[in-house]
């Protein structure tokens, strides 16, 4: 061990003393943990609703929609099922960055979090949320632009 | 000051958060060997060590505020500690690569005579010879004493894998150490 080592201790309280050194304030990890989380919910219900999407443009053929596989094909909404994984890929980047995520296995927490975003926009569609915004709400314009391109 | 030696270095921190700052010099005067060690067995430099050292003790000073009291102090600042040893490894890309021909099959016999106190002296001349991801667990817990909690705190690592790498690092540390 060193001299230098032994001096650490000086260097930095002096660095401290002389106003080179100050602690960031305790807002500055408060506004952190509240973008990691916001970001997290919000690249969640992005991945919920383009999933739901997805299934609605499916169903949104009609019946005997199943035959179309060509039509089904060529209107799919493919960006939303790339912006759905980019979604996905960043809530799985952001729940690493929580501390408890290391504690569980990894592989079990990104099926998991894919899953329950997939089952999620599934439920969307089923219990009927993405109809009424076809006819109500924020995002009637879109659906109802988006249904007019698929037929 | 015998008082100061009583508080914990979570009580310590506080202090400094909050009243006296003057009173990091405590947490780094009991901190300071410890990681100096830490990071000169990672990197087998010891000015390095030092440059490491002093930086983390900057960093976590910087950050003191982020530390959540609730947690242990001294998985944090290693933790910092293991952010710069990495650093450094990068740039310096000199991160030895696992050898080909290491097997890490079972060996019972071997492993028998590897207790931890005889070991230790062992361990910290042949550290640096083995690649990080095997040298960082064998070093906290044969040397730096660190429960696998522990390790898997500062590590970021399941406590499953930090038990898998500690096995096949004794596995190797025997066979390197056995071929210096």
């Amino acid at each position: 061990m060193s001299t230098e080592l032994k001096n650490i201790n000086e260097t930095v309280m002096d660095k401290i003393h002389d106003g080179q050194l100050k602690m960031r304030p305790k807002i500055y990890f408060i506004a952190g943990s509240v973008f990691v989380f916001v970001s997290l919910v919000s690249s969640m219900i992005f991945s919920v609703f383009l999933f739901g999407l997805i299934r609605f443009s499916l169903r949104s053929h009609g019946p005997m929609g199943s035959y179309r596989l060509d039509q089904i094909l060529s209107t799919f909404p493919w960006w939303s099922l790339f912006l759905a994984i980019v979604g996905l890929i960043l809530g799985v980047y952001l729940i690493r960055r929580y501390s408890f995520s290391y504690k569980l296995d990894f592989k079990i927490l990104v099926i998991g979090f894919v899953l329950a975003v997939i089952a999620a926009g599934w439920l969307v569609d089923v219990i009927g949320l993405n109809d009424i915004w076809f006819r109500h709400g924020p995002m009637r314009g879109f659906m109802r632009q988006y249904y007019q391109e698929t037929i | 000051m015998d008082d100061l030696k009583q508080l914990t270095d979570e009580e310590v921190v506080e202090i400094v958060r909050s009243k006296n700052r003057d009173l990091y010099a405590v947490i780094m005067e009991r901190y300071k060997d410890k990681l100096w060690r830490y990071a000169k067995n990672l990197i087998g430099d010891n000015d390095l060590a030092n440059h490491i050292v002093q930086d983390s003790f900057v960093k976590a000073f910087i950050n003191l505020k982020g530390f959540n009291a609730k947690q242990k102090f001294s998985s944090w600042i290693y933790r910092i500690v293991h952010n710069e040893v990495i650093n450094v490894v990068k740039k310096r890309r000199r991160e030895i690569p696992l050898p080909d021909n290491i097997d890490f099959s079972s060996d019972d016999d071997q492993e028998k005579d590897f207790e931890k106190k005889e070991i230790a002296d062992q361990i910290e001349k042949c550290l640096s010879s083995i690649p990080l991801i095997y040298s960082e667990p064998l070093s906290l817990y044969y040397i730096d004493g660190q429960s696998y909690e522990e390790i898997s705190d500062i590590l970021r690592l399941p406590i499953g894998t930090v038990s898998i790498r500690l096995s096949r690092a004794k596995k190797l540390m025997k066979k390197i150490c056995q071929q210096n």
